[in-house]
């Protein structure tokens, strides 16, 4: 331990990014005369193939035992200068990283002279902390040979499929009693008008069928512990009050069952009973009793009813089950922004004004109007139909909830529910009120030309109130035309409100469970926006759709393959590495006092009993190394490995002698 | 009993001193004394001064403020310009010490300091809220069965709806609920949150273009069947009756639609005479409606 430390540093120009604002001469020539410094020379990019080479070499020749490199951010090129570290026989962990791109040229390019001297004192802190840097081992930890996907949208649907297709033993969990999600609300896709029910049936049916599925519908994600390779999972599964393995879908119960209540399905729109399946092509097809609205006559279980089946029992209760996997993706997807807060367009108290999911019911040939347009007031055919696009979305209305995000999928269902009342009504004309038309993707634009030249008219401009004539239930719809930057008022049979798309509530709960964080608008925050974003900051958890924002379904497709895909590599690798970078609890010191365990943001601390003596343990695996417990002990009994107090304090005292 | 220092602005006393006697006397029912406010000035008109010099208006309205916060009384109101300028600076005053700061500079020249004590209340609202719904309706003496009230909130009364304390800027029902305490029935017409046309200085600025606005929310309320429109400020008031009779001039268009504030048809419901209530002051003949509750 005590041996010479002999440290190199490598400073990278990172093109003009670094040497375009510091002098990269004068802090080569500053470092080679700090303690500890062996050798130090810049290069281009050190990131590349000579760059790295030139470390490897440096390493051999002057029998280097330490490496700082002064670059970009450790985000992005730590990994690489581990393995080059390495690769010339030292361990990784003596290696250290100054960010003198993000957090000094990239910020202070217009202070040369100031961002030099930045420079310097960054290299010399690093130079410090690399002279007490201790020789570490990464651990390595079995998979389960399992996953776990939350909701079954068309993300957790796809995600589950292509898991299971990899040979990956997947249990999908979907709260409602059919999987589907809200794709089987939708009536058709854009732009290419195929029938969204017709292209999910098969991949629904699909689930039901694949070995390596094991589908919980109507449950819910209790508890989560464990890490990456080995979560522990409680699942409730919600008593359907019948017995799924009895119950062969006849429906007899449904058709006996004096109670109606509001089909959750259609939204509210057509009415379903007590004992029910929520659409004709559910999976699975097991009735469900909802024993809120049941009255309990019985009627069910009569010897014409379900009968000899005796697969209804009203005291089934919930079950818990436990299931073990290596990897979770998580697939909860959306709801609509509650655009009743948007009082200037009467959401719900005008009769002709509807929601775009609303609309996909009425305008849906397994809706209540089996697909006939039909106007709720008085159920006449409309002839003139606003739409009301970025209705809560693109808005900074805090104060009514309204989002400043774009939806990313209202502008082009819009524009199909345009070209679907053009075709299913003559003579009737889709106004589109908008601010942007967004067709951004395959074969988008081209749809939207087409609706152009069908007759659909275009107007721009946000419509800021709409009133019902009270006799006719017409509506008056008053917007600013800002191309012609005129008022209008037209009146209007119908309106559509192309409501925003916001986190389902669930998603909160599952984010509590899992230790993840959403980005502000509310979405879960992905690991990079960019390079990484079906990836979470807790290793082993993936996001799959909607859950991670606004996408349609194309992209939620593609989203959810990716995860897949991700989730599946540590399953088929057998094990992951685990960065030592964790505390560890010196049991002599540890007192017990337990106020490490409430600190940890993790629950990776717990108290274990070691010959008697209580004291905290800190679980490896869990441990992300934020070093909350070790700077809240009383005893100064935890150590956070890579972060030693030593290793910050030589740090900060590196930093005070340039001062 | 509660005492309010009553602020009065300028179109009550200047032109329906009905709207003052009846609001004063109507509130003693419920043990509120709207009491003289010394030493007050003009609000001053949020339109016309906020617009040009918001810092001005600020201090301005700050001002009567102090006076009240000298006194420890509330203020009460009965117009909704006084109320935006009043409410809206106490608030502002109150959230955004900055602002606060800088209003203060300008008062000590007075010799005046912002302190943030008083609350600033529209009487409506302190009738809604405080004396309540049902306390209203036991003061009714004359119940005004069967008659068709067009209610007209008005602009600077719920609007911005942040810098406000009321629900819903677009569909409120208070004042529906106060008006409907007293037997009368408050009818729906079209457009009915619309603006009267004589707030944020058009009225004075282009006449025509005010006189259309009013014009267009009188036909409305007429279509609707109504026998009276009742306002809860002076300007409003001011706009929907003597506009009437601009109107009659300019378009030739005839409503004689008689118009109350809110003060004046509770004091028709508390029994109290034409007289008591200054309805002589106004420019459409109340007599009508009179002979219907009556």
């Amino acid at each position: 331990m005590d041996q010479e430390k002999r440290i190199g540093v490598f400073v990278c120009h990172c093109g003009t990014n670094i040497a375009g604002v510091v002098n990269i001469p004068e802090i080569v020539e500053y470092t080679k005369t700090l303690p500890n410094v062996a050798f130090a020379d810049a290069y281009t990019y050190v990131c590349s193939t000579p760059g790295q080479e030139m470390i490897i070499n440096a390493i051999k020749e002057q029998n280097l035992n330490g490496v700082v490199v002064a670059a970009c951010s450790p985000r992005l090129h730590e990994p690489t200068f581990r393995r080059a570290t390495e690769r010339g026989g030292v361990n990784q962990f003596l290696f250290s990283m100054a960010n003198i791109r993000e957090q000094n040229t990239w910020v202070h390019m217009e202070m040369p002279e100031e961002a030099t001297r930045k420079a310097k004192d960054l290299i010399r802190m690093e130079v410090a902390r690399a002279s007490k840097l201790e020789p570490l081992e990464a651990k390595v930890v079995p998979v389960e040979k399992a996953a776990l996907v939350i909701g079954a949208g068309i993300a957790g649907i796809q995600a589950s499929l292509d898991l299971a297709a990899s040979g990956i033993k997947t249990y999908l969990v979907e709260k409602e009693p059919s999987i589907g999600g809200n794709m089987s609300r939708l009536d058709k896709t854009f732009p290419t008008l195929d029938c969204s029910q017709c292209i999910l049936t098969p991949k629904m049916v699909d689930v039901e069928r694949s070995e390596n599925i094991e589908l919980m519908t109507y449950s819910e994600v209790e508890d989560v512990s464990g890490y990456i390779g080995n979560f522990d999972v409680t699942i409730r599964q919600k008593s359907r009050y019948i017995y799924e393995d009895k119950c062969n879908g006849c429906g007899k119960c449904q058709e006996v069952c004096p109670v109606s209540r509001p089909n959750e399905f259609d939204l509210g729109l057509q009415p379903r009973k007590a004992a029910y399946v929520p659409f004709p092509q559910a999976v699975p097809l097991k009735f469900t009793i909802d024993m809120d609205s049941c009255i309990k006559c019985d009627l069910c279980k009569a010897d014409d009813a379900c009968g000899e089946l005796e697969a209804i029992d009203f005291d089934k209760p919930d079950e818990i089950v436990n299931v073990k996997v290596g990897t979770i993706i998580v697939a909860t997807g959306f709801d609509m922004y509650d655009v009743e807060r948007k009082e200037e367009w009467g959401y719900k108290v005008y009769d002709n004004v509807v929601t775009g999911l609303e609309f996909e019911r009425l305008i849906g040939a397994s809706g209540p109007t089996g697909g006939k347009v039909i106007r709720p007031s008085d159920g006449k055919q409309p002839k003139s139909v606003g739409f009301v696009l970025c209705a809560g979305s693109r808005d900074q209305d805090e104060e009514d909830g309204a989002k400043p995000y774009c939806s990313r999928v209202c502008c082009m269902y819009s524009l199909k529910h345009a070209h679907q009342l053009i075709e299913k009504i003559p003579g009737c004309v889709p106004y589109l009120f908008y601010m942007d038309i967004r067709s951004f993707g395959k074969a988008y634009e081209e749809f939207y030309y087409r609706i152009q030249d069908e007759g659909g008219k275009f107007i721009r401009g946000r419509v800021a109130k709409i009133t019902e004539d009270p006799i006719t239930k017409n509506l008056i719809v008053t917007a600013e035309d800002t191309l012609l930057g005129e008022i209008m008022e037209m009146e209007m049979d119908m309106v559509v409100l192309a409501s925003a798309v916001v986190p389902t509530e669930s998603t909160q709960k599952i984010k509590k469970l899992l230790t993840l964080s959403n980005s502000p608008d509310g979405w879960l925050l992905e690991a990079h926006p960019k390079l990484n974003p079906m990836s979470t900051t807790t290793d082993g958890v993936f996001l799959a759709g909607m859950c991670q924002g606004p996408r349609d379904i194309p992209d939620v497709v593609a989203h959810a393959g990716a995860a897949a895909a991700a989730a599946s590599i540590p399953i088929h690798r057998g094990s992951v590495t685990l960065e030592p970078i964790y505390a560890i609890v010196d049991e002599e010191r540890c007192g017990g006092c337990a106020t490490c365990i409430g600190m940890c943001p993790y629950g990776a601390t717990e108290l274990t009993h070691v010959d008697s003596k209580l004291i905290a343990h800190v679980n490896e695996a869990k441990c992300k190394g934020c070093g909350t417990c070790g700077s809240a002990c009383p005893s100064g009994a935890i150590k956070m490995q890579h972060f030693t107090n030593e290793q910050i304090m030589s740090e900060i005292e590196a930093f005070a002698q340039g001062w | 009993m509660k005492e309010y220092n009553f602020f009065l602005g300028c179109i009550a006393p200047n032109r329906y001193p009905g709207i003052e006697a009846s609001a004063v006397k109507t509130s003693r029912e419920f043990g509120i004394e709207l009491c003289d406010f010394k030493g007050a000035s003009c609000c001053p008109a949020p339109g016309a001064f906020g617009s040009m010099d918001i810092n001005a208006w600020l201090a301005l309205a700050a001002r009567n403020i102090c006076l009240s916060e000298k006194e420890g009384k509330d203020i009460a109101l009965v117009c909704n310009g006084c109320y935006k300028s009043l409410f809206e600076t106490n608030y502002r005053l109150k959230e955004n010490p900055e602002l606060r700061e800088k209003v203060n500079s300008v008062l000590a020249n007075a010799g005046y300091e912002f302190q943030g004590t008083q609350e600033v209340r529209h009487l409506i609202d302190v009738l809604h809220k405080d004396v309540g719904v049902e306390k209203v309706k036991e003061s009714v003496e004359v119940p005004l069965t069967g008659l068709n009230v067009a209610i007209h909130y008005g602009c600077h009364l719920l609007r911005p709806k942040v810098e406000r304390i009321f629900d819903s800027s677009e569909r409120p029902v208070f004042f529906d609920e106060l008006v409907e305490a007293l037997g009368a029935k408050s009818i729906d017409y079209k457009e009915k949150m619309m603006c009267c046309g004589a707030g944020g200085g058009v009225r004075s600025y282009k006449i025509d273009l005010a006189l259309d606005m009013v014009n267009e929310k009188l036909y409305n309320m007429t279509q609707a069947g109504a026998d009276v429109v009742v306002n809860v400020c002076p300007f409003c008031h001011l706009q929907l009756d003597r506009g009437q009779l601009e109107i009659k001039e300019k378009f030739g268009d005839v409503y004689d639609l008689p118009v109350l504030h809110y003060s004046q048809l509770l004091g028709i419901a508390q029994g109290m005479s034409p007289e008591e209530l200054g309805l002589s002051a106004h420019v459409i003949d109340v007599e009508p409606l009179l002979a219907k509750v009556l």
